[in-house]
């Protein structure tokens, strides 16, 4: 049988890689998708059972180094005081996010402009303010519209619930007079394009159960999928390999088996993350690329951010009902989002808040603390942390430094023997003093909530959900690896759309703003079909 | 390897029972009688499904059970369950430098077994069942409530 060769392969079935799919379907091209997890069964995500909370420590954990699933790669992130956090399924890290869905602010696209650090994108947000829009309505994005920290946007779903907690928390703000709105959530709060609407389960970050919660498993691929595209599951790519013509010609990919396959494509488009990314292309050696494929500049892997995360947990006299509600969204603050010398540090953070704990978080958090000890005066230690808790992290914006870097590790590899990766970061002094400012903030934020105690912990050490700017995007070939459309300077038929093409990482959690990207590469690619690789 | 360190053998009886004492003493009965000790409530056979899964565990459990029982047989007693009541919580204090490794790990299972457990969790006054699929009903987000935010002015940079 003659090999099939792709229009369009697409390496990731994750949230950027789904929105691509799913508006590439339009051209009736033949897409392929493939994906090194498999498809989720919503049915025995944890919240079905009442091991719900013990689950986060084991399949269903943030880091892949532990969880122990064989479609996981490791991460090498023992040189970084922020520890990796992604997951590997159709949905990819959809499935385990909390769905905080902000955009980026315009100011976010303009960062030299304004602030003089950094670069700004090669595009602004009214290029992607279309894709946003389209975007909530694919995802089902619930909001409230009118707040004064965003120009107006499409919101086609109420807001998640504040809950006992949130008007707790909104009261502190209103007090203190700083900023606060209920959080855009890619949550159903209402049936939505066939999903179940959102009945507030709590532990969003193992998957939800109701299917309320917008991972791409439940959005964009039931719909791709109906509109041809083929999307193949266990496949983990090896390489993407080089044409004579100095044009990608596809891939190479292990099954379930660690069988080696290929798959030639016309066009590569490669949505794997800000780390899953540059491993790729780190590991595609060529004559032509001997430093890894489309890194002429030397940029793949480089200019690696997170999003520096503190947390602020408060400790109050009467209940908050925090057990009930979506996790991570509830409401946000941007009174420090924007950049105020005077504060010692450029650019900004936001407050999200953070509902509270089930009852074994609770026991385990006061175990590791030891505020809850065994033996004598066991319950009542408890009684005083159960459901009196509530947090506010803060999402802190750190600025792309070219030595925090993703790297090929000289040793690890994973189950096919494909090298790992290797996380190199250190945390910037602008980002040190920026969680300070936030600890101290987020400290008077939560007394003025009522809270009679704040405890803090400035630096998050498993809060690496975010990854971007390991293969930023720019006008010139020296200083980016891909263009405005997210083609590569070097090859021209390669694409990216995850978060490594991002310049700078804005403050706020970037899902939207890569599907937005996403589908904004998709409309240039379908617009200029005829001369793409011009 | 000892056979004591079989991962697939059960706790001996003596075994289970100088057990299920001690995680009394880790989470003893609340003083109201609302909440019972772990090990009336039966954790033993939730630790023993732990000590099969995490073969780590098991040694360190097994070894801290045999001093414990050895000190208890020093204050003439035939084991720890034997011990009078007012006099364990000494004997396990006395125990945790003689095996550091014993009660950290036997307490983070036996948080997470009882904490877990449908009685308990009706005994803090929850419903005991797991989240899915009958959730939590809240109400919705009053827009007035945002009235004095909506009044400030745009917070956003045009660029």
């Amino acid at each position: 049988m003659a090999e099939e060769i792709a229009d369009v392969l697409i390496v990731g079935a994750g949230a950027a890689g789904a929105a691509l799919a799913w508006s590439l379907a339009d051209t009736r091209m033949n897409v392929v998708c493939l994906e090194q997890g498999d498809w989720m069964d919503p049915s025995r995500y944890p919240s079905t059972g009442l091991d719900w909370e013990i689950q986060r420590f084991g399949k269903f954990g943030l880091s892949p180094n532990s969880r122990g699933r064989p479609e996981d790669y490791p991460v090498n992130d023992q040189g970084s005081p922020i520890r990796v956090s992604n997951f590997n399924a159709v949905g990819g890290s959809t499935i385990l996010y909390a769905a905080h869905f902000p955009r980026f602010r315009p100011s976010d696209f303009r960062v030299r402009t304004l602030d003089g650090v950094a670069d700004d994108w090669p595009i602004s947000y009214e290029r992607l303010a279309p894709f946003y829009d389209l975007n909530a309505r694919m995802m089902g994005v619930a909001g409230l519209a009118g707040d004064p920290a965003y120009p107006p946007k499409e919101l086609p779903l109420p807001p998640v619930p504040l809950g006992k907690l949130g008007e707790t928390l909104a009261r502190g703000f209103d007090r203190l007079g700083w900023h606060w709105w209920p959080s855009d959530s890619a949550i159903a709060t209402r049936p939505w394009e066939g999903r179940a609407p959102c009945i507030h389960l709590g532990p969003c970050l193992t998957g939800c159960a109701q299917g309320a919660k917008a991972s791409t498993d439940v959005t964009y691929w039931p719909a791709a999928v109906r509109r041809g595209v083929t999307l193949r599951t266990r496949c983990r790519v090896r390489e993407v390999t080089l044409g004579p013509d100095g044009l990608a010609d596809g891939v190479t990919y292990h099954d379930a088996e660690g069988r080696e396959h290929r798959q030639r494509a016309e066009v590569v488009v490669l949505a794997c993350n800000g780390v899953g990314t540059p491993r790729l292309l780190l590991n595609s050696r060529s004559a032509r690329f001997p430093d890894g494929l489309a890194n002429s500049s030397g940029l793949v892997g480089r200019n690696l951010m997170f999003h520096p995360y503190s947390l602020v947990t408060g400790i109050f006299d009467e209940p908050l009902e925090g057990y009930k509600g979506p996790t991570g969204c509830c409401l946000m603050s941007q009174e420090f989002y924007d950049t105020d010398r005077s504060r010692g540090f450029v650019r900004g953070y936001s407050f999200e808040a953070v509902r509270g704990m089930g009852p074994v978080s609770t026991a385990l958090m006061g175990m590791s603390s030891g505020r809850i000890p065994w033996g004598p005066g066991h319950h009542e230690a408890f009684a005083t942390l159960f459901d009196r808790t509530a947090g506010m992290v803060a999402i802190c914006e750190d600025l792309p430094e070219p030595h925090n870097r993703v790297v090929l590790d000289p040793e690890l590899r994973d189950g096919d023997g494909i090298p790992a990766p290797k996380i190199e970061y250190t945390l910037s002094e602008n980002s040190r003093r920026m969680t300070e400012h936030a600890v101290a903030h987020g400290r008077e934020l939560l007394e003025a909530a009522g809270a009679k105690e704040v405890v803090a912990e400035p630096l998050l050490q498993i809060a690496g959900w975010h990854l971007m700017g390991t293969a930023r995007m720019g006008t010139h070939p020296q200083t980016s690896v891909v263009n405005e459309w997210g083609r590569s300077h070097d090859v021209k038929n390669l694409f990216i759309v995850d978060g490594s093409v991002f310049v700078t990482a804005a403050a706020v959690n970037p899902t939207n703003t890569i599907q937005a990207f996403a589908l904004h590469v998709a409309d240039r690619i379908k617009s200029n079909l005829a001369n793409l690789f011009d | 390897m000892s056979e004591a360190h079989d991962p697939s053998q059960q706790l001996s009886p003596d075994q289970a029972r100088d057990l299920a004492c001690v995680l009394d003493e880790i989470i003893p009965p609340s003083g109201d009688g609302r909440l019972p000790g772990a090990g009336e409530l039966g954790l033993v056979a939730f630790l023993e499904r732990k000590l099969r899964e995490s073969p780590d565990l098991r040694p360190a459990v097994e070894q801290g059970l045999a001093t414990l029982a050895r000190l208890a047989r020093e204050r003439d007693a035939a084991g720890f369950a034997e011990v009078p009541g007012p006099e364990r919580l000494a004997l396990l204090n006395a125990l945790a430098p003689l095996e550091p490794a014993f009660l950290p790990g036997l307490i983070f299972h036996t948080y997470v077994g009882y904490y877990q457990s449908a009685r308990v969790l009706e005994g803090l006054g929850l419903e005991p069942r797991p989240p899915f699929p009958k959730g939590y009903a809240m109400e919705g987000v009053d827009p007035t409530r945002l009235d004095a935010v909506r009044r400030r002015p745009p917070m956003w940079r045009k660029v």
